[in-house]
């Protein structure tokens, strides 16, 4: 039954978002037709994960010819890497549609055409497949921060378009490069990760092209070097557009690290793996020094944000199945709690008219429930036991410790740093002092709390019981480090120069 | 039979301009009728060329012509992209003289007369021909540049346009004749078989090639014969622009290649010059670009930029197979996307072209949202971006150029059109971004928007059912 599904869960809010911006209709009902639209996806979405076997291998897969001269398919397919990726851009839009009630038509449209262009990119098996959707998502991205965005939106969406499109131009050299040499190597067209996964890259150009691929990557998610766009596009983005940036596009950009850059470039990625991951825990300690001094709250999450992305990102240099589990779930961890996060900042700006944390205070007394729905996101953001950012943090520092003692330390001690700026935060927003802002604020509505409950349980669920989710990515991710690691070796095996006086038969 | 259903539409467009020229006399016509007699025209070559198609390479009328004329799968292509240009231009030459009053019906027919020396060009196989054709071409155009004789940069672009291609023909037929003192013969084959028997590096032949290379690049407007085409494309009425940009580019590009293809050793000893005239001409496009305050100015200099993405295929080319498929894309890409912007420049324009910089198009979307987006999707074609025409334009080129070795312009093409980002988007902020400050009304027949759409349609079938040929 499920045959066409991915093709409907990529087109369906596509084609559903250009009806839109088409037609002449009310932003009424753009919105409850955006609604409808998520809805469907979010219930195939969860069908897919509850009927999703965990064998390892790729699942509900489509493939047919589209340029034959090239090779290139139009391949979907899941495996356990993209499917909590595909999970947390599947199940969360309904909220965006439920609470934000006040947009135009434009906006709602863009957001549908960004998930369908995020489900594409999750979903795809050909790399110049891949790298079409993954420019496609951006394009909503610019317009709905260039219109909708706040006062500094215009330098906000030229440095992150620019950025973004600079990487992924160079990802496009990179990419053209690796099917030319698989041609080269092979004879024939293809752009289908698995048959690149055969490569035998070398030499000058491959580390080239590996590094061309990991800009491309590391501006998106965002980083260490490449972060300088994040504070500034997060903050003046609308809130629905960051939850989306901070909730799902870094979480892709990180997915392709490892679905496709991994495969193809075992040996390079492995000879930086070090560095990179130096990088992860430079930005985790960056950022989260940087959040602790910031005065708007949204610009704080943007920070937090960035931190976590950092660390996420280090669970997939550190190449073991541990870390690299623990990225996957983080990356669902990290969208049901900062994403969530994001949401609830909007909405007290919608209500108070600001995000300045001096401006704030005593919040907890007036609306104790959103108070703990907002505790509850904080706690799994700094990864409190329990709550799904325990899961996924410690299973990260467990194999960063296992790559190397010092990263891993490291590592640790700046999960620290986000305690500290959560919890400051929190206190200044929701205990001290009340003001008469903060009097007027009005406790979540009843559709509120209905639409939250969900994922305030799902983190929850997530913390308590994280084996239902573990056993669907394990596998794979299993599977993964195994290639990288046979890869690795052989390569290795091959180079070894046998040394005189050194023994080659006793091994 | 196959002989004469291959130069069919080339007739076609001859006896239509013809008649048009003749009509013109009686002064009977409405400059309306004249501008669908030639839409007709235009409309019945291009599906001839469609239905004849085309076989393998043939040489047209071997006997009476002696060789000089080949038609072949890249030959038609080039042709339809003429044709589809010469249409779409009527389209939108319609709506822009009706509030642009100074058109008279010998508009039409010169257009098509120049179509006729393009079409003419593609199929050359013989530097006489070549530059028969390529007069016959650049007359058509002189006139059609520099058709407003009221208007003071009009006159100045036509003399500029007019002295320098003059000196470029001549160029042309100086290294005709060198070439024809060198190797005894001015088909391309043959001087391929010659320079292939022999050596290329023959003073005669090495300046007679530097000669033809010179002419060529001087009508892509390849750096560093590039400094026209800003003054030019700025001072042509805006529908001639958009013919000039497309159909004149693709007759060019498409003998360019012919010639190089043909001569393998001759190409080979120029691939260094030309990598660095495509570098240059990249980075040269972009910096020009930049710095522009008018509309129909800065995509002169993204017409500059893209040549040299052309010139990067021309560098790849690979004279063993050659198909032209990766040139004949990329133009037909390319050809959609600017005649679309042109198109809709031209209804947008206004009177006199009142809207002509960026500041005049603040809050187009606002206003006019169909036309925004339109024009945005021809920018991101323009820009590279999927699933338009021109991504996979792109994507085939550099494909090319990896495939040939040339990683390095590989790169170079890529850094360029990350620099080209800059002004395309600037349009689209511009448009979006900003409030309205004007209402945008238009006066004038309908024509030109429907062109716009179509070609919009154009824009994405072609970016996704890229036949290759």
């Amino acid at each position: 039954m499920f045959e066409y599904a991915l093709s409907v869960m990529i087109f369906l809010p596509i084609l559903a978002g250009l009806a839109m911006l088409l037609f002449p209709i009310s932003r009424g009902a753009a919105r409850i037709a955006g609604m409808i639209v998520s809805l469907v996806i979010l219930f195939m979405g969860i069908e897919m994960f509850i009927d999703f076997s965990g064998a390892g291998g790729m699942q509900y897969l489509e493939s047919r010819p589209w340029i034959e001269s090239l090779g290139i398919t139009y391949g979907l397919g899941v495996d356990g890497i993209s499917l909590l990726v595909l999970m947390t851009g599947a199940i969360l839009f309904p909220m965006v549609f439920t609470i934000f009630t006040t947009q135009q038509k434009g906006y709602y449209a863009n957001l549908l055409i960004a998930q369908g262009a995020m489900i594409g990119a999750i979903c795809a098996t050909d790399l110049v497949l891949f790298y079409i959707f993954w420019e496609i998502m951006l394009l909503p991205i610019f317009f709905m921060i260039g219109i909708w965005g706040g006062p500094k939106r215009l330098p906000a969406t030229l440095k992150i378009t620019i950025y973004t499109i600079a990487g992924s131009l160079l990802m496009l050299a990179a990419l053209i490069y690796v099917g030319v040499s698989y041609h080269d190597q092979f004879g024939t067209w293809t752009f289908d990760i698995v048959q690149l996964g055969a490569l035998d890259l070398g030499g000058g150009f491959a580390v080239l092209a590996f590094l061309m691929f990991m800009v491309a990557f590391a501006i998106k998610i965002p980083l260490f070097p490449f972060h300088t766009w994040l504070p500034d596009a997060y903050t003046e983005a609308p809130t629905a557009t960051t939850f989306v940036l901070s909730g799902i596009m870094a979480k892709i950009g990180v997915y392709g690290v490892i679905r496709f850059v991994v495969p193809v470039f075992e040996i390079e990625f492995a000879r930086f793996a070090l560095l990179l991951s130096l990088a992860g825990v430079a930005g985790m300690m960056y950022c989260g020094l940087a959040a602790i001094a910031q005065k708007d709250m949204k610009r704080m999450l943007a920070f937090s944000s960035a931190s976590h992305m950092g660390i996420i990102a280090l669970g997939v240099f550190c190449m073991n199945v541990q870390a690299l589990t623990g990225s996957l779930f983080q990356i669902a961890a990290h969208a049901t709690s900062t994403g969530v996060l994001f949401l609830f900042v909007g909405l007290m700006e919608e209500r108070m008219g600001t995000r300045e944390i001096g401006d704030l205070g005593g919040v907890a007394y007036r609306a104790p429930v959103f108070a703990t729905f907002f505790a509850i996101a904080m706690l799994a953001s700094v990864g409190l036991p329990g709550t799904s950012g325990f899961i996924g943090e410690f299973l990260i520092i467990l194999g960063a410790i296992k790559f190397n003692g010092f990263i891993g330390v490291l590592a640790g001690t700046s999960v620290i740093i986000g305690v500290c700026y959560m919890l400051w935060m929190f206190q200044r927003v929701f205990f001290e002092k009340t003001n008469d802002r903060a009097m007027g604020f009005q406790d979540l509505k009843a559709s509120e709390v209905l639409t939250f409950i969900p994922v305030i349980l799902l983190i929850m669920a997530m913390g308590v019981f994280p084996q239902t989710f573990i056993q669907k990515i394990e596998p794979a991710a299993q599977l993964q480090v195994a290639k990288v690691f046979a890869m690795t070796q052989s390569q290795v095996a091959e180079t070894t120069v046998p040394t005189p006086g050194h023994n080659n038969h006793k091994n | 039979m196959h002989d004469f259903l291959s130069i069919l539409p080339l007739l076609i467009i001859c006896a239509g301009a013809i008649l048009l020229m003749l009509l013109s006399a009686f002064e009977k016509l409405q400059v309306e009728v004249a501008s669908y007699v030639s839409m007709g025209f235009f409309g019945a070559a291009f599906f001839v060329q469609l239905l004849v198609g085309c076989g393998p390479e043939t040489i047209v009328f071997s006997k009476t012509f002696n060789g000089m004329l080949m038609t072949s799968n890249f030959t038609m292509v080039a042709g339809l992209i003429i044709l589809g240009c010469g249409f779409f231009t009527a389209l939108s030459a319609h709506s822009y003289f009706k509030v642009n009053l100074f058109c008279t019906l010998e508009f039409y027919a010169i257009m098509m007369f120049g179509a006729c020396g393009m079409l003419l060009l593609t199929m050359a196989q013989e530097l006489i021909t070549a530059f028969i054709a390529l007069e016959i071409m650049s007359l058509s155009i002189y006139i059609l540049v520099g058709y407003d004789r009221a208007n003071v940069t009009s006159t100045e672009a036509i003399l500029k346009y007019l002295m320098l291609g003059a000196f470029a023909g001549a160029f042309f037929t100086m290294g005709t004749a060198l070439i024809y003192g060198g190797a005894g013969s001015t088909k391309f084959v043959e001087i391929g078989t010659y320079i292939s028997a022999n050596s290329a590096a023959k003073p005669l032949l090495i300046a007679g090639a530097f000669f033809i290379l010179v002419a060529f690049l001087f009508k892509v407007a390849a750096f560093p014969f590039h400094a026209w085409v800003v003054d030019v494309y700025d001072g042509a009425a805006t529908p001639v622009t958009g013919f000039m940009a497309t159909a004149l580019k693709t007759a060019v590009f498409a003998v360019f290649a012919n010639f190089l293809a043909l001569n393998g050793q001759l190409h080979s000893g120029w691939i260094t010059f030309l990598f660095y005239v495509a570098v240059l001409t990249m980075f040269g496009g972009n910096l020009i670009a930049i710095g522009q305050s008018s509309l129909k100015r800065m995509l002169a200099a993204s017409g500059i930029v893209h040549s040299g993405y052309l010139l990067i295929a021309l560098v790849a080319i690979s004279a063993d197979h050659f198909t032209g498929s990766v040139i004949g894309y990329y133009l037909a890409a390319y050809a959609a996307g600017t005649l679309g912007i042109f198109a809709a420049l031209s209804y947008l324009g206004g009177e006199g072209e009142k809207r002509a910089s960026f500041d005049d198009f603040k809050g187009l979307a606002k206003v006019r949202p169909y036309s925004a987006a339109a024009i945005t999707v021809f920018l991101l074609s323009m820009a590279g971006i999927p699933p338009t025409a021109g991504f996979m334009g792109k994507f085939y080129i550099i494909t090319s150029a990896i495939s040939a070795g040339q990683t390095a312009l590989a790169v170079l093409g890529v850094v360029s059109s990350i620099l080209s980002m800059w002004y395309y988007l600037r349009l689209i902020i511009t448009m979006y971004f900003h409030e309205a400050e004007e209402s945008f009304e238009t006066v004038g027949s309908p024509l030109a928007s429907a062109g716009t759409f179509a070609l919009v349609v154009c824009v994405f079938a072609i970016g996704l059912y890229p036949i290759i040929i």
